[in-house]
Order: C-alpha cells, then structure tokens, then sequence
C-alpha cells in the first residue's frame, strides 16, 4: 500500500496526515479526523448524503481521494455553526422543518451552502436543478427549498443590519 | 454568541404563489390546548442539522473489528462445501464463520431463516458466511475469497412458478417452528394465506345489476434508505451478555430474536438505540444484529461493526414484496355495491419473514372504506427465490388501496358515474358496519373525499383534457382506510430529575416521523410545563420499558397514552411531597391546569411546576417516577381464521383520500404529477408541522411508487441493485403543487383524540396518480409503476 502526506484545511484547520493512496476523502474525514456529519449512502455517488465541498465546490467526498486534497480547503457540516451559533442555513432547515430522520441533511446543507455561493437568491427551479444530486426519502423536498429561501431571507436581514459575518460564513470554503 | 431563537415556520412564499398546506377541519376536538395542537420546533433537529446525531455507523469503539459476508450469486442452490482456508490466510482476519456455526433458524412468525444459509441458498445475495477482521478491506477481501461450491437448483422467479409448486423453496414447513398467526401449506410454496368472508358473495353478485372483473399488480419496491443497514455487536462469549448497537425500529422484538438465536435469557440482551437514517418497515427485521453478534462472540467479545453498502442493501435486506390481485364487483345500476371478491398473490421472497402481517393488514383493506354487504378476500403468500418482502409504510394496504381505487374508477366508468360520486355514495359512516363486521366510529372519510378533492379543483375539472401544448391530462381521486396493529401493548417511564425537569422513557424509536417531540408535548400539555424541559431518554432495552414496535402508526396513540397516564401519577406524587412540606393531608393539595401545586384550602400556598426543582419539596424524600402503560388487548375482539369477523379488529382505523393531476407526454410517455390535493384524518395534529412532513414526504414518495420503482428480477437474478438504475424521486419530482387538509375528527380512545398519520400519507398517492394517468391517456393501466412504455403503447378503453 502507497501512502501520500497532504496538508488539507479542514473546516478552517490545517491537518498534516499520512493517508493509503486509496482512501476516500469521505472515510478519511469520518475515520481521521472524527467528523461523521459526512455520511456514506450509497459509495457511488448517487446519493448525496456524502457531499462536502472542496474550495467552494460541491464534491462527492466518496469518489475523491483524500490524497488528492493536498493543499486544499474542505467544508463540512461540522464547519457550518461558528462561535456555537447556527449558521442561517442551519437554523431555517430546523424552522422549515426540512429536517426529519436527518440522514441527508448534512450533505443537504453543503449543497445548498454550493447553490448559494453560485446564486445568492436563488429561485426554486434553481434550487430544485442544483440540489438534484442529493436524495431525501423523507421530506418530500419543498421543505428543504422553503429552508433555502429562508436562509436567503435570514441573510439579507443580517447584511441589511450591518452583520457581514454572516454572510461571510455562507462563502466559507471558497478558495480566496 | 447566543444561539437565535428558533421557531417554526410555516406558509412559506412559493414562487408568488401561497400554497396553503395546513387546513384544519375540526370535528370533535376543541383546540384549547397550549402545547399539542401547536407547530413546535423537534427535539431532533439541532443534532441532526449540525451533524452531531448518531446514526448506527457513527457508533465505533475502540479494538473494534469490522464484518464482511460472502454473498451467494445465485437464487437457488444446494451449498455443497464452505471452504473458508483463503479468507482465513488474509492478514488481519480474525473469525470466518458460516452456517454450521449458529444453525438455529429465527422468523417473527415461522422461524424459517437461518442468519447464515446452512443447507441451501434461497435468494440471490443470501450470506453464506460471515467475517470479522481489523479492518474492512480486509473483511471484505476475505468474504471475497470463502469458497462455496453450489449445485444449482431451479429458480422460482415469479408468482406462476411459486403457485405451480414444481420447485419447493421450503421442502417441510413442519420442521420449523411456526406461531398461531401464521398458516403454510405442507407440500406448497404458500407460507401463508388470508380468507375473509362477509355474508354471501354468491348472493350479492345475483342481486347485482353489473359485474365489473379486473386485475392489479404492484411492483416490488425497495425502502432505499439512504441509511443502510449497520449494527455494532459486542458479545461476551462467557457470561453471553449481548450488547448490540443498531438503528432498529423494534429494539424488544431484536432482543427476543437474539436471544432465542443464541439461546440466551431475553434479559442478557441489550439494544442500544442509535439514530435511525431512515426506517419505513426497511428497519424492523433483524439483519445485520445476529450477524455481529456471531463474529462478535467468536472474537472473543471484540466489538464487531457490520455495515451493509448499497448493493447488498438492495438484494440481501429486505423489500416491499410484489402482489398479484385480482377483483370482482357486484353493483346495482344506481352505483350500490353489492358484493365484492379479491384474489392476491404476495410474492413474499425466499423468506416468510413479516408477510403474515402485511396480508392480515392488506386483507382487512382490500375492500377500502366502503360499504359492502358481501365480501370474500382469499389472499396467499408465495414464496419465491426473490429478496425477502417486508413491511413497507402501509403493510400491504397502499397496495390494496391501488387494487379498490382502480376498480371504483372502472364501475364509475361502465356505470356512467362522476367516479367522486360513485365513491362518496358507497364510503362508510359512523354507524355503518365494516369489513370484518366492526361498528365504524369516529369516520371521515366522506370529508377526506370531498377536502381532498377540492384541495385539486376538482369539480371545475373534467375527467380528461388536453393542454395547450398538446399533453394528456387527467385526475384522479383514491381513498383508503387502514387498521393498525392490534393487540398491542406499550410502557413508558416518566421521570422527574432534581431540578424538576422530565425524562421520558419511551422504546417508540424516532426515525423521522417526530415521536420524540409529540411525546414530550403530551407530558407538557399534561403537566402545563414548558416543552423544553421534557426530552425523550435514549433507548436502551436494559432500562427502557416495552413497547411493541415502531410501526403501524401506532406510536403516537399509544405511548401518548401511555405518556399521560404516567403524568397523571407524577402530579399525585407532586402533590403528595407538597404535602409532606407544608406538613397538610395529602387530599388538601390538588394539580391545577395552569400547572400549580396548590393546596385546596389556602391558594396563595403552591409551586409552579417550574419552580419545583427549587422549591424544596423533593429534598430527601422518595424519587418522583411513574409508570405509564397502555395496552389494546382489552377492546381486541380476536378474528377467527375462518372468515376474519370481528367487532373490533382494530383500536383505530386510519381514514384519509388523495386526488392527483397529471399531464402525460403522448411524444415522450413522460408522466408529469402536477397537483396534490390531500386530506387525512389525523384525529387530532399534535404537531401540526410534523404531520404536514409526514404527508408531503409521503406524496413524493408516493410518485416514485406509481411512476419510477420497481426492482427488476430475471430468474432470480436482481437487474437494477443499485442507486443509478433503480430510480427513486428526487428534487426535480418535488415540483408539485401540493395542498393538504388535516381532518380532526378525534378518537375517543386516542390521546387529545390522536389517531395515526406516519404510514397513511403514503397509503392513496400511487392509486390516486394512476387513476389520473388512466383518464388522463383513456387506458387501464394494470400495474405499477406505469412507465412511459406502458403509455407508449397503451390500449384506450372503449366501453
């Protein structure tokens, strides 16, 4: 088995690790650094439930290997919620009541974080085309789209009352 | 920084347009409660919004091994030898077992199934043998290299070749141990069969003016939990204490199948509840647990994880079996049913497993909820070399709906009848006598229909229209009515910590549907207390009391029962301590509804219950605990295996309707839903928001059912086990306008008049957009799903 070094950002921290050529990103970020937010569904990119972004993007961390991270930044649900307060997303998935046996809502929020850094006031048929990838059994989906337009709403309030942060928050993970 | 304040948003703007989704129809209850009845944020969701909920995978223990099983690729075959010398030589194996290891069969209702084929192999995927080794790739490259040598048998792939009785999946029923509520035929693939009759069938066809025959399959779906199965075992194989931590809908019916597995008392058995990603009867069979428990045990006691992927979650759990029926109807000229016969096949897979329950419970539907004189139901559960069928959201009786609803359409239609009309001149009403005989009480099905209806435009519509761009479009309407599990019996332990806050030991497992924040609601409407010092504890079988399962939408009924009659006792006991410190007669301190501790002959003397953990009055004295229970079997008249009549076969019936628009692509054969118009009657919405995300998952849900799934067999042979060829709804089906009334006609023994809401949401919504489809393109369409073949190539009635 060949291992490479990487120096990956994770959810704004720096890791210095050793990983199996043939790791996924997925199983590196559950078994190495303990964030089991990302959730493995399906290992063949079907089900969205894995979803993490890398530099902004939208990655299915089940097909990446960890060692082709090097050097670059990763944003997990874990990343979302600075200072112990919800990220806006966060909290209109909760007030919608996008949320219930919550399995996919991880990879969920990072897709939707991904629509947003692409469209910030998104509509529904975009919301609907972006987060197409992402399987729910439960909900029925227009909850999850109701939230993403909540947020959106949460994130004009905040700017509209001189609150940069939050928005910043939203792009977090984006390659500056 | 602070955490906002959350609270629950409902009505949200959708592209201009406000979709009402909530519309309360109150009936009997009264709508003065503070806490039920009112939209509440769940217990659940920060953990599950922030990624810190625990599923079953989640869980990892230090020294753990991982499992791996070795599939058999093939449906049928004698297991010749088992050789298992290459998996043991991998580095990093520590246990490889098979079928000879633990060979004592298990089945909830005939145990039939070993954990590991022991003489033969029944379905594709079945395990042959097991492994457990320092990690999964080399668990799984071990499972790869155990060496079977199989001799092929004949596969029994379908429903005519079960029937035929050629080939016997099971040679002798009689060598298992089988319960009283399951009946196989010696000699027959039949595992077991349903027959209900009510009054003369033979009868009601003479006086009938038109006899309508037809036939309905329903395909065979998989729960595609986006969760898989997982389950982490550690077992000592000295004292046999078992300890198993696993997302299961029925931690005491797992206990009791682990210990009769590996005969040990129930009581050395512990389940330790994780989150469950996803359940919908997916999640109520033992899978993955007996297996860990097996390489556990051999271990030497080291924790042993099992997580099934993707594949082996399609062909090697379980699924929502395939039904074959067939249906007669009587009928007057002016739309009076006379009598009714149904015929259904259950392709139930290799395995009985839980098709007794999904035919009883399909068995006592099929007619719906209509009156009829006469009926004869005789149904059988084929076995076949398929992957196991299951509970799957409605045991059965989304299936029967589709097979009424599509016949109700086709009487309208030769009777030249509004099929609406048709339905509302034959549903029941309270008064009336159902299926089985039973009184009906506390029914709605004739405002279901009628709200359901409206909530579409239905009457402004007409049965077929084509759109300006030149799509088929049509509607659909569908009613069901549902039994629920009985007799059936729950416990709860309400317990108050020092500061006066509530624990609710409860075993309903939350997997989604919101149990853990209803219950809490009763105890606070019940104790006047704020909701967010109840929680539900974890649940772990050593100290949570019974309870049945988490099916059948019982949960809410009978733990909120349950709930409240432990509330009750804590407030006695409240008032008991109250007593003791303000040194009164017990009887002179009282409960009020606003929550005070108050003693009768002086008022300004009491304690908010929020001010009970520093009041003082449960310093050094006895605990404040209390036991609630709840049981059906009292008010259960059981129905006799002849002809299933019965006075009360049910505690509740759950009654709701559905209509549905489509558009189809006559180009394309493409099948748009465009409208659903819902109304359930819930009894009572605890949690509004929650029933709501109960109906609308249901609904989409249900698209997929009538439009996209199906697992397809070729001799035995899964074609499409996988997420990429087996299709489930995703966003781009959610573009639906959908609007919902919830009908609150209370029950008397429910719970502030709660009946059930997780299953039926789903129950009409595949009958309902399949009767649109079959207006909308003029066609029977006798199956699902209806695929753009089966539209390309239809054949449009003329009668």
């Amino acid at each position: 088995m060949q291992y490479v070094e990487i120096n990956v950002t994770v959810n704004g921290e720096l890791y210095n690790k050793t990983v199996p050529a043939n790791k996924t990103l997925l199983r590196f970020l559950r078994e190495d650094l303990f964030l089991n937010g990302v959730k493995e569904g399906c290992n063949e990119g079907e089900c969205g439930a894995f979803t993490v972004l890398v530099d902004g993007e939208p990655m299915n961390s089940c097909l990446v290997l960890a060692a082709e991270l090097n050097g670059r930044e990763v944003l997990t649900v874990e990343g979302l919620a600075q200072d112990g307060r919800l990220h806006p997303l966060q909290e209109a998935f909760i007030e919608a009541g996008a949320i219930q046996c919550g399995y996919c809502t991880p990879g969920m929020l990072m897709s939707a974080v991904a629509l947003l850094n692409r469209y910030p006031h998104p509509t529904r048929a975009q919301i609907r085309k972006e987060m197409e990838g992402n399987i729910c059994r439960c909900t029925g989906y227009t909850r999850i789209a109701d939230a993403v337009l909540l947020a959106v709403e949460k994130m004009d309030t905040a700017e509209k009352n001189q609150s940069p942060q939050r928005n910043q928050k939203v792009l977090a993970g984006t390659k500056k | 920084m602070a955490q906002h304040v959350l609270t629950p948003c409902e009505k949200y703007q959708r592209e201009g347009h406000e979709w009402d989704r909530l519309v309360v129809k109150r009936k009997d209850t009264d709508g003065v409660e503070t806490v039920v009845g009112h939209s509440q944020i769940r217990k659940d969701a920060i953990a599950k919004a922030t990624g810190t909920a625990q599923y079953g995978a989640d869980v990892n223990f230090p020294g753990q091994l991982y499992g791996a099983c070795t599939r058999s690729p093939h449906p049928h075959a004698r297991i010749l030898s088992v050789n298992t010398e290459k998996a043991r030589a991998v580095p990093g194996v520590r246990v490889v077992i098979t079928g000879k290891d633990y060979p004592e069969p298990y089945g909830q209702f005939i145990a039939d199934q070993p954990i590991i084929a022991l003489d033969k192999v029944r379905y594709q995927g079945e395990t042959v043998a097991a492994v457990a080794a320092e990690t999964e790739e080399a668990a799984r490259e071990a499972a790869s290299l155990v060496e079977v040598e199989y001799e092929l048998l004949p596969v029994v792939n379908s429903i005519e070749d079960s029937i035929k009785n050629e080939t016997l999946i099971h040679e002798d029923w009689s060598r298992y141990e089988c319960s009283s509520a399951c009946f196989p035929e010696q000699g027959t693939n039949i595992g077991d069969s349903f027959h209900l009759n009510k009054g003369d069938v033979e009868k009601g066809f003479a006086e009938a003016d038109l006899i309508v025959e037809s036939k309905f399959l329903c395909g065979q779906l998989q729960h595609t939990l986006i969760e898989t199965h997982t389950a982490t075992a550690q077992a000592n194989p000295y004292t046999k204490e078992i300890d198993v931590w696993t997302p299961n809908q029925s931690p005491f019916s797992i206990r009791g199948l682990i210990a009769k597995i590996f005969g040990v008392p129930t009581e050395k058995v512990r389940l330790i509840m994780t989150d469950i990603g996803g359940g919908f009867g997916g999640k109520y069979e033992a899978k993955c647990e007996p297996i860990a428990v097996a390489l556990s045990l051999k271990a030497g006691g080291r924790p042993v994880k099992l997580t099934y992927d993707r594949h082996e979650e399609f062909e090697a759990t379980v699924c929502r079996s395939t039904v074959q029926y067939y249906i007669k109807t009587g009928v007057k000229k002016d739309g009076t049913l006379t009598a009714q016969l149904v015929t259904g096949y259950w392709d139930a897979g290799a395995y009985v497993t839980t098709n007794p329950r999904v035919d009883y419970n399909a068995g006592f539907a099929a007619v719906g909820p209509y009156k009829v004189p006469n009926v004869k139901i005789d149904t059988y559960v084929c076995m076949t070399n398929r992957t196991l069928g299951t509970a799957y959201r409605g045991f059965g009786v989304t299936e029967a709906a589709t097979l009424h609803e599509h016949q109700m359409d086709i009487v309208a239609r030769k009777l030249h009848m509004e099929p609406l009309k048709l339905r509302l001149q034959n549903c029941l009403h309270d008064g009336d006598y159902g299926v089985s005989g039973d009184l009906i009480m506390t029914c709605a099905v004739d405002e279901c229909l009628r709200a359901a209806a409206e909530n579409i435009g239905w009457d402004k519509l007409p049965d077929r229209w084509v759109d300006e761009e030149g799509n088929l479009c049509g509607k659909g309407i569908a009613c069901f009515n549902k039994l629920t599990g009985t007799p059936s019996t729950t416990s709860c332990v309400v317990k108050m910590n020092e500061n006066g806050s509530l624990f609710i030991w409860s075993a309903s497992r939350e997997m989604g549907q919101g149990v853990t924040t209803t219950l809490p609601q009763f105890a606070a409407e019940s104790m006047h207390m704020d909701l967010d010092r109840i929680s539900v504890a974890p649940v772990d079988t050593t100290v949570t009391p019974y309870d049945k399962t988490t099916t059948s939408s019982r949960s809410t009924f009978h733990s909120g029962n349950a709930v409240l009659e432990a509330c009750e006792d804590i407030k006695k006991q409240l008032c008991k301590l109250a007593s003791i410190k303000w040194s009164c007669d017990e009887n002179d301190v009282t409960y009020t509804d606003e929550g005070y501790i108050q003693r009768i002959s002086d008022a300004e003397q009491r304690i908010h219950i929020h001010d009970v953990g520093k009041s003082g009055i449960m310093h050094e004295q006895l605990p404040v605990i209390a036991i609630g229970r709840y049981g059906t079997s009292d008010i259960f008249d059981p129905p006799p295996v002849d002809g299933r009549q019965s006075s009360r076969p049910t505690v509740m019936w759950m009654i709701g309707a559905q209509a549905a628009v489509v558009k189809v692509n006559p180009i394309t054969g493409l099948v748009k839903v465009t409208k659903m118009g819902a109304a359930h009657d819930i009894g009572k919405a605890i949690n509004p928001t929650g029933c709501l995300q109960q109906i609308e998952g249901a609904i989409v849900m249900g698209i997929g059912h009538a439009l996209m799934e199906e697992m397809i067999y070729e001799d035995g042979n899964l074609r499409n086990g996988n997420m990429v060829d087996y299709k489930v709804p995703t966003f781009m089906d959610s573009d639906v306008e959908t609007k919902i009334t919830l009908v609150e006609n209370g029950h008397p023994e429910g719970p502030y008049g709660v009946k059930g809401i997780g299953e039926p949401g789903l129950v009409p919504t595949a009958a309902a957009i399949a009767n649109a489809v079959c207006h909308a393109c003029n066609t029977d369409f006798d199956s699902l799903p209806i695929k753009p073949e089966h539209i390309l190539f239809r054949k449009e009635v003329n009668d």
